[in-house]
Order: C-alpha cells, then structure tokens, then sequence
C-alpha cells in the first residue's frame, strides 16, 4: 500500500522525534562516560586531569555504595512483594459484585495522584511524627511507647511510603487483567467443583501473570530512581541507612561537586538500570507483535 | 434463597471494599480536613475529625507568606507547555508509523522506549553542568525542555496504539473519493483520534506535574513548581502541620481530580500498551 513517496514522507515525519531523543540519550551519556574518567571537582577549578578507573574503584569501595546497593534491593524487593501481593488481594475484592464499585475503585487510586514530595511529607509529619503524628496519638492511646519510625526503621518506613504510592497502580493494572479473564472458563471449573483457592492457583493466577510480570519490570525501573521521598524525609540517614544508589549520586555530584565521582556512579546506575530494562523491552516486544 | 445468599454477600463485598478503600484514601482525606484546622487543632491529642472550627485562614496564610499561586502557574505552564510540545513532535511520528509502517518501524519504537529505561540520575551531572552553562537552570524552559524529552516516548507509544486501532481501510476509502493528505488529516483522521490524543494529553500532563526528580535538581525558588515548593516544607519550624496540608491540598487536588478522569487510559499509558 505504501508507496515510495508515502515512505518519504513517513521518514521526514518521524525524524524530528528520533533526532530529538538521540540527541537527548547520546549528548548527556558521552559526558557522563567522559566525565566519569577524569579527576574533576567543582570545588578545584584548574585542570580536569584523566585518571582512568580510578573514580570507578572509589565509587565501588565507598562505604557507601555498598549500604547504598542493599537499600536500593530492599527498597525495590520490598515495595514490590508489598503491592504485588496486596494488589492482587484488592483486584480480586474489587473485581466482586458490590455497591460503590466505581467509588472504592477511585478511592483506591487516588494515592497514585498525589506527587512524591507531598506523600512523604504527610506521611513524615502528620503519620510518622514521634510527638505529633497520628500513629503516636495511637500508640500512646493503647498505653505504647511512641516509636520515632524515620529514625528507629528509616528504611522501612521509606518503603511503607513507596508502597502506597504504588499499590494503586499494580491493583489497577492487576485488575484490568483480571477482567479480561473469560468468566466461561471459572464458571466451568466451579461447576466441576473447583475450591476457590484452587480456581484462583489453576485459572487465576496463570492468567495474571503476564500483567504481573509488567508490574514487576515497570516498577522496578521507577523504584530504582525513587528520590524525592527520601530527600523529603530522611536526607538518607541516620549515616546511610536510607540512601538509595540514585540518592547516593545526588549527594556526591550535586552536594561534593564531584563531577568525575557522580559520574562514575552514574554509569553504575544505568548498567542496573539496563539489565532490568533488557527483560522488560523483550516483553513489550513481543506483544507488538500480537 | 439464593437471591438472599447472594445480597449477604453481596453487601459484605461492599462493607470490606469500603473499608479497605477508605483506609487506603485516608492521608488524603486527613490531609484534606487538616488543612481546615488551626495549627492547634492539627496537632491535637486525641485528633479531632470533624467537629473543629472550620477555617480558610491556612489557605490565605499559604499564598501570602510564600507567594503559592506563582508555584502553581509553574506547574501548570511546564506540565501544560512540556505535554503540548511533547504532542506537536509525538503526533506526525505516531501517525506515520501506525499508517505507513516499514521494515524497521518496530525497532525505532522500541528504541524510543529504551530512552525511558535510562535512570535520570544516570545523567544528573552532564545535564545539570549543561543547564548551567547556558543559564538554563532554575527557570521555566529547561524544565519545559527536560519533562517533554521524558515524556515524548510515552506520548507517542500511546498515539501509536490509539493510531493503530483507526482502521486504515477508512483512510483508504477517503483516498479513493480523492481526499488530499490534509482533508484525509482533518476531516477523516482527527475525528477518531481526538479521543485517543485527549486522553494522552491528560496522562501527560499527570506525570509532568508529579515529577519530582528533575524539578527538584533543576530549580530552586524562581521556577520551581509545586514539587519543589513543598519540598521546602520538610525542615520544619513549628506548628506548620496545617499549613503544610492546605499546600498540599491544592497541590493534589487539581490532578486528583483529571487522574480519576483518565483511570482506564492509565493502565495502557503506563505499560506501554501491553496490558489494556
């Protein structure tokens, strides 16, 4: 049907947006490798001399890298078992007849919406305040000791956060899948006498997996780069407790002005960035084949 | 009989889903009736929930002690203006690959999905020494600049899709009836693309004015956008529980509102097309 003229034009019309994204990836990644082999300081104006791996082997021996790879699993890890599990619990409440349907639904959403920075901060002064927040009132009323969770469990409390910002988005997702399931087939198991739990185990779940694998490779790239939540709370302490890779960057570019450092680990992040994306690329891919 | 069963259940589905729905809706609706507190009653021991003396007073605290609403127009003009531009690139690509595909128009789309994979703080340095060499930072175009290059995958991942499902038999017939390219445009093509093209335009204007990575870094105090803004809340001086939920209250409520619009473009949006 395309005739050469039509593919012309075709090629003319994509180009903008190629030549845009290229120059997007290609300009800033040839500066962070280039600058990731030299010796440069903001704070030392003079000379940027080139000094091979060396900021690699002090990102990777810092102390600080390797806190900073454990919270970014655990952080990944946990948020992602938390609203998988708890979003397939409420994609099958949800998916059960009811009243208000649509309005717990959006109830359920709704934290999806709130920005980053806005979240953390309720949750830190208004929820997790030791003195004034809401779960000390709680606590003292049930006759415990109040507990200060940005220092006594940063890490956790961190991931309690992430969580409910990102629970409505597996539940929705997870949901949208779960309609799609032919009611034909569950009505057919239960007609044979299929136990719920072995209708949710045999049927269910083998028809969620596909949406739970996307919600597991697109989560994990945004929590990857989780950053304004800790920022708001923690600043990543007490010492590293709560410092993710992504934050673990921020600190030693944009507050030590090391330019060759920063870089150095940036690199870092994007490998780990790209062994997760390789998986999630190759699943999207085949579905554009469908 | 087994109609009665069937409401008992019925009703106990409901009685949990709105039990769980509303615990999950809870800090939002805390903060919502915290930001009609005195800083007092925001504090109190126990909390009080709805008996209070419902006051505007944080609101007009919050605009003249910081200026709010200019915050808010920089929200506005870089989610709208980086989602508009973002569009006006995204919109002849997507239209030309969904309608006049070739042998590596497949590639190209996912090429242009991998430059989302890229960890923004993988280039924090580079941009940020860029943004201040040519004067960039802290203000409203480098911004506008940085959230449509984000977004721009996104936006023509979902045309693409919504593109794809206009049967281009139609395109064809108005061909054949000696329609030009704009006619088959505007009177044949926009029609049924407006629905797909709107919702994109509200997903994209969502995730542009919640994103706290690059707003952040960026700005400091003349562009910054809401984001930013109440970030400046975190180091705390004092009784400021309801002044902080009368910021936040109408930073979320305006995006509160489109997102529950948008819900079901969300999921497409967000995967890429690969759950619908």
């Amino acid at each position: 049907m395309s005739t050469k003229a039509s593919r012309a034009a075709a090629r003319l019309m994509i180009s903008p947006s190629v030549i845009l994204l290229l120059g997007w990836m290609l300009i800033p990644l040839g500066l962070t490798l280039y600058f990731s082999v030299l010796r440069y300081n903001l704070l030392m104006p003079g000379d940027n001399p080139f000094v091979g791996f060396e900021n690699y082997s002090y990102f990777l021996t810092d102390p600080g890298f390797t806190a900073a790879i454990w919270n970014t699993l655990a952080l990944v890890l946990g948020v992602l078992v938390i609203t998988i599990i708890g979003g397939i619990l409420l994609a099958l409440l949800l998916d059960q007849p009811m009243w208000g349907q649509g309005i717990v639904r959006i109830l359920v959403i709704a934290p999806f919406f709130v920005m980053p920075t806005v979240s953390a901060l309720v949750w830190k002064n208004m929820f997790l305040n030791p003195v004034n927040g809401l779960f000390a009132h709680l606590f003292k009323a049930l006759g415990l000791e109040p507990f200060d969770f940005l220092a006594q469990a940063p890490l956790l409390s961190i991931i309690g956060i992430v969580s409910w910002q990102w629970l409505p988005f597996a539940t929705l997702i997870l949901l949208t899948a779960l309609q799609s399931l032919d009611s034909e087939q569950l009505e057919a198991a239960e007609m044979d006498g299929a136990k719920p739990l072995s209708r949710f185990w045999y049927i269910m779940l083998p028809h969620l997996a596909r949406a739970i694998t996307v919600v597991v490779l697109i989560q994990t790239i945004f929590l990857l780069s989780v950053f304004a939540e800790i920022l708001v709370t923690t600043n990543g302490g007490p010492g590293y407790a709560s410092t993710n890779l992504t934050y673990l960057i921020y600190v030693q570019s944009l507050l030590q002005y090391d330019v060759g450092m920063g870089s150095a680990g940036g690199v870092v992040a994007i490998i780990l960035a790209n062994i997760v994306a390789i998986f999630l690329m190759r699943m999207i891919g085949k579905n554009l084949e469908a | 009989m087994a109609r009665a069963v069937k409401t008992q259940r019925k009703a106990l589905n409901t009685a949990i889903a709105w039990g769980v729905g509303l615990l999950i809706f809870f800090p939002i609706l805390w903060t919502i009736l915290t930001s009609f507190k005195t800083e007092a009653e925001a504090i109190a021991d126990p909390p009080v929930w709805f008996n209070f003396h419902w006051t505007l007073e944080n609101y007009v605290t919050v605009q003249e002690r910081s200026n709010y609403f200019r915050h808010f127009w920089n929200s506005v003009v870089i989610s709208v203006g980086s989602t508009l531009i973002g569009l006006i690139i995204a919109v002849p690509a997507a239209w030309a690959m969904a309608f006049v595909p070739g042998k590596r128009t497949k590639d190209v789309l996912m090429w242009m999905l991998s430059t989302k994979m890229l960890p923004p703080v993988g280039v924090l340095v580079p941009l940020y020494l860029i943004f201040r060499n040519l004067g960039l930072l802290d203000t409203r175009t480098g911004l506008v600049f940085v959230l449509t290059m984000i977004n721009l995958p996104i936006i023509i991942w979902m045309l693409y899709t919504y593109f794809r499902e206009i049967p281009s038999e139609i395109l064809e017939a108005a061909r054949m009836d000696g329609a030009s390219l704009k006619e088959e445009v505007i009177h044949v093509l926009m029609p049924m693309a407006v629905p797909g093209m709107a919702s994109t335009v509200l997903l994209n204007i969502i995730l542009a004015w919640n994103e706290a990575f690059w707003t952040l870094n960026l700005t400091a105090a003349k562009a910054a956008p809401l984001t930013a803004f109440i970030a400046s809340y975190s180091s705390p001086e004092g009784l400021f529980y309801a002044k902080l939920s009368a910021a936040s209250t109408m930073a979320i409520a305006p995006i509160l509102i489109m997102g529950w619009f948008s819900q079901k473009q969300l999921v497409r949006g967000l995967t890429f097309g690969a759950v619908k």
